[in-house]
Formats: structure tokens, sequence, C-alpha cells
């Protein structure tokens, strides 16, 4: 475990219940959500639902925004470059045809649809990330254990902290150099 | 799973990467013999030129079109099962989804060689995407051809982001369970994932985006290859059936290809705690039930082509039945309306060796199904002074095997190297470790 340094304080958790006991006796105490940083080898809705509270992530508005994007972007190139380039079919087919070019504008939806999401993802998961944080430099974390860190505390919001995570069953409770969540 | 805990899951599934064994490097070796002998035929046609294939005129869709076909109905599972499925809630594709989405992948990147393979000219064949070009020549976008160029790319795009943004969990933890150079590797390869409450709310909303939108695309890009065939002016191709036909024969090829890989990866890796019998129960009642759907089409295909009076629809399929190619359409039919028979009893879809010899049958049948289509079609059209026998050469046969050599040279490299099981996920279908479970016990 890292040294203590006055600000943050971080705790391991062995059992899930025990750490969902310590988020909601922190919130209870006056701790904000945005404060506390969970790490947990995967998503929990117990852990969703004392953080966040039903809050939807914004990552749908990158999708909605590039699945607009894609679908205008696919039928106008289909249009534009059949306007450039207008060879009269026989037959009496348009140069600008609707159902033909419904499975380009189909196909250019979902495709910048799922890249807009995906810039989405990783700009709101701070991803690439070109170091890992000191937190998570414990391998147990992705394996069966939980971390629950505060950051930005005062000293006597610290003490009360570790407190609070002693209480509610942490194995282990420490100061931490750094966390940005 | 009842009483696994999250240690056991990561150190059960952990376990398989590495330390190869003697019999991986066989396995290796085969794949790696067919994808040389398969190089070396396509060495001899780019060499050679399009006549060393078997091409009579005017049948010039032949083993590679089918082969391409074949490989992209492979694809299908893969996304059916991860994201169809991941939709639907559905608890039973925990296990196996993970090694479908990879046969997804690379099964799509197999069919992928093909339209280049077929061309000929394959340094020419970036004529199919769009480019701005001096010329302002654009592709013809009211083509299916063109529609196809669109569907397969999308699909692949979307199939393996997806398939990526669901490992990065999943290779932290491989990270952190290693050392040195390979550390640093699967560093890079998680992207810096941490597991915070952050990035799982981001990642979760966006999971179920991406798995909104592959979820369309299961359905339209094998609608898409039919219309390949269906938009054209051709007896035996031209039928609205034709899009239905091909998805539910797709979703029965790609199921029964999860079949045939998962068992013997299942054995070889002992993960029988997280894929078994449970899983094959169900991916065989999907076969069961697009194989009725596909047996179906056959017969209103053939029944339509009689009822219509047309005598040049009814002649294609006549022929395909008992023509030059009678004993392809008779081996399409067993392979895969009557071999799967004995899965209808629980019996035999609990037995590991009828799933594995059933899934066998429906494998060989699919392809012996687009082969029936393509030049089964093309060889009997409108004018009998155009009707030959086309007959596939050594070439066409050899990159066929290739495409097998490929594809499963990439599946046994990513089952060594990646969690061929979802970690993150299967710990999700686990009780957590509880406090108040210890102080009961």
């Amino acid at each position: 475990m890292s040294s203590a340094t006055p600000g943050s304080v971080k705790s391991i958790y062995a059992h899930l219940d025990c750490l969902v006991e310590g988020l909601d006796q922190l919130k209870t105490a006056g701790f904000k959500p945005k404060e506390m940083v969970v790490t947990s080898p995967l998503p929990r809705p117990e852990i969703e639902e004392a953080l966040y509270e039903g809050k939807p992530s914004p990552v749908r508005w990158f999708t909605m925004c590039g699945a607009i994007m894609g679908g205008l972007s696919g039928f106008s190139t289909a249009s534009l470059t059949h306007l450039n380039w207008p060879m009269i079919i026989p037959a009496g087919k348009p140069l600008v045809s609707l159902p033909a070019f419904v499975v380009i504008t189909f196909e250019a939806t979902i495709l910048t649809g799922c890249f807009f999401t995906l810039l989405g993802l990783l700009f709101f998961c701070g991803l690439p990330a070109r170091r890992l944080q000191i937190e998570v430099t414990d391998p147990r974390l992705s394996d069966d254990m939980f971390a629950l860190v505060l950051n930005g505390l005062t000293a006597e919001r610290a003490s009360k902290a570790r407190e609070i995570l002693n209480s509610t069953g942490a194995i282990e409770v420490s100061g931490m150099e750094a966390s940005n969540g | 799973m009842k009483g696994t805990a999250y240690g056991a899951v990561t150190r059960d599934i952990l376990d398989t990467l590495f330390k190869p064994t003697s019999l991986y490097f066989g396995m290796i070796g085969v794949c790696a013999a067919f994808l040389l002998f398969g190089g070396y035929c396509w060495f001899i046609q780019l060499t050679q030129g399009l006549g060393v294939a078997g091409y009579a005129p005017p049948v010039f869709w032949g083993v590679y079109i089918t082969t391409f076909v074949f490989w992209i109905g492979i694809g299908h599972a893969g996304t059916l099962i991860s994201a169809i499925l991941f939709l639907f809630r559905s608890k039973w594709r925990t296990g196996v989804y993970r090694a479908a989405e990879a046969m997804t992948i690379f099964a799509v990147m197999t069919a992928g060689l093909f339209p280049a393979i077929h061309v000929g000219r394959t340094w020419n064949s970036y004529w199919l995407f769009p480019y701005p070009n001096q010329r302002e020549l654009w592709q013809n976008f009211k083509s299916p051809l063109m529609w196809d160029v669109f569907a397969v790319s999308t699909y692949f795009t979307v199939s393996t982001i997806f398939f990526y943004i669901g490992l990065v969990p999943d290779i932290a933890a491989v990270r952190d369970k290693t050392s040195g150079f390979i550390k640093k590797v699967y560093s890079s390869l998680s992207l810096g994932w941490r597991g915070t409450d952050r990035q799982w709310h981001h990642y979760m909303a966006a999971y179920g985006f991406f798995a909104a939108f592959a979820t369309p695309l299961v359905l339209s890009v094998h609608s898409v290859v039919s219309w390949d065939f269906a938009m054209a002016q051709t007896a035996g191709w031209h039928s609205t059936l034709f899009p239905p036909y091909f998805v539910a024969g797709a979703i029965f090829s790609g199921c029964a290809m999860v079949i045939t890989l998962l068992i013997p990866l299942t054995k070889l890796f002992k993960l029988e705690a997280y894929i078994n019998l449970f899983h094959f129960e169900n991916l065989a009642k999907m076969c069961l039930l697009t194989g009725m759907i596909l047996t179906y089409a056959y017969a209103t295909e053939h029944f339509i082509a009689w009822y219509s009076d047309n005598p040049y629809e009814w002649g294609v399929f006549h022929y395909r039945a008992t023509g030059n190619y009678w004993w392809v359409f008779w081996t399409m039919v067993f392979c895969n309306c009557i071999a799967p028979i004995p899965w209808w009893f629980k019996k035999y879809r609990t037995n590991y060796t009828w799933l594995f010899v059933i899934s066998l049958f429906i494998n060989v049948g699919m392809w012996f199904e687009r082969y029936n289509i393509i030049p089964g079609a093309l060889s009997h059209q409108f004018d009998p002074n155009s009707w030959v026998y086309y007959v596939p050469t050594w070439v066409e046969m050899g990159i066929l095997l290739g495409s097998f050599g490929w594809f499963g040279f990439w599946f046994l490299l990513f089952v060594k190297v990646m969690p061929a099981v979802a970690v993150a996920e299967i710990k999700e279908g686990v009780r957590p470790p509880l406090k108040s479970d210890e102080v009961a016990a």
C-alpha cells in the first residue's frame, strides 16, 4: 500500500455488501459521490445505484449525433455522386432513388453511430490512459476485491471517512498519493 | 456455477492462456500447412490469371463466391449470440459469446479475402470502395454488389469494435496477472483500463449501444448478401424469399460452427464449469429452429417454382435436384434437413459426440447449399445453348482449403493469447462475495 497523503483515503473491501454499506454510510455522513472512486473487477448494479442513482451516461448523445450524421452523410454520398455523373438509366429510374439508397444510408448510420459511441466511451472513461493511477496497481482489483478511494478530503473529513471505512468491514484502510477517478 | 468464487473464475480462465502444448502446436501446424497450400494456389492464380479456375461461361461465380457466402454466414452466430442475446438478457450466452465473437471476426476476415481472390486482379480490389478520384468516377450505389461492400465492411468494423471493447476489462485482468514484456503488451492493449465506477458506468451504456447497433446488422448483412442474387433476373435466384432464407441459413451454420469449435476447446482447456451441455443444448435448439426455417424455405422455393408454371424457373430447380449437380443438392438436403433430426431428442443434443458429428454435417451442408444456389443456377439459365457443367479446379479447392487454415490459425492464436471465456461477465453470473453469507455459514 502507498503511504498516507492528506486528502485521499484508500480502502480495500473483500465483500460487496460491506462496500455498499460503506458507500451508504459515507453518503449519509455527507460525502459526495463525486469524491468517491470505486474500483471493481466487474460492473455491479449496487455500486452503480449508490453512486449514480439512475443517472444515464452522456455517451448516448455521442451515439445519437453519430447515427444522425452517418445517415445524412451516407444518403448524401450516394445521391450527390449520382447527381455528379447524371447518367440517365432506362426504365425511368430516378437519379436519386430512395429505396436503393436505404441500404447505404442504413449502413452509414450504424457505422458512424458506432464510431461516435466508441469516441464517447473513450472520452468519458479517460482512455487510453498513458499510465495506471496508483490505486489500481493492486492486481486484486481486477480479480476478487473492491477498492473505495475518497479524494479531496480535509484532515478532519479524512479521519471521519477512515472511521466509516473501518467500521463497515474494509480489510485495509490507508492514505494514498493521488487519485483522479 | 454455484459456489464458484471470483478468484477461481479469473484463475480457471486465465490458466488457459500461454503454455501451449504439443497438441496445440500440432493443430497450428495443420492450419499452417493448409494455409501455405492455399497461398500457393492463390499465387498460381495471381501469376497465371483466372484461367486456372474452372470458370465455364456463363458460370463466373463458382467456388470463390460460394466460399465467400459460406464464411459470411459462419460469421453470423457470434454477433447473434453476443448482441441479440445480450439485449434479451439471455443467461446462456455468457459462457460462449467470447469464442463465438472471435469466430465471427475471423470468419468475416476469411470471407473478405474471397471477393479479392474472385476478381482475379486483386491489386485493383480497392476499386470496390468509394474514394475521391481525379475523374470523379463513383460506384453505382444502386447496385446490390455495392450494398454488399458496405454491409460486409460495416459488419466487420462494428463486430470488431464490439469484440474489442468487450475484451478490454479481461485484458486488464490478464495484465494484472503477468509481468515483464508481456505485461507491457497487455497494458497497451487494455488501454489503461482500471475498472473504476466511472468507467463501468459509461462502459455498460456504450456496450448496450454497440449491441443495439450490431443487432440489426445480424439480420441485414445476410439479407444484403442474398440481394447479390435475388436482385438479378436469374432463374433460381430472383425471389423475395431469399433474405429470410439466407439469414436463417447463416444463423444455422454459425451456431453449428460454434458447436464444432467449442467442444474441442472446452475439452482441451478443461472449461466444463463455464461451457457445458447447457450451452451446447441451447445452441442445438437454435440450430433446430433455423434448420426448420431453412427446410421450409427449400420446400417453398421448389413448390413455388413448380406452381408458377414458369418453365425457366422450374427448369433450374428440376435441374438442381436431378441434373449434373444432383449430388450437391442431395448432400445439402441430407446434411441440413435430415442430419439434425436426432437433435429433436434431448438424449442426442446432450451428447458431445452427437453434437459434434451433427454440427460437422451442418457445416458441410451449408457450404453445399451455397454451391447449389450459385453454379447450380448459373449453369442452367434461359438459353439451352449456354448450359454448362462447371467443375472446380484443384486451384480453387486449394484456396478453399487454405481458407480453413487461415481461419483456424487465427482462432487458435486467439485462444492462447486472449481469454476465450469472458471473465468479467462470468463473474456477473456468480454470487458475489458477501459478508452476510460468511456470517450465516
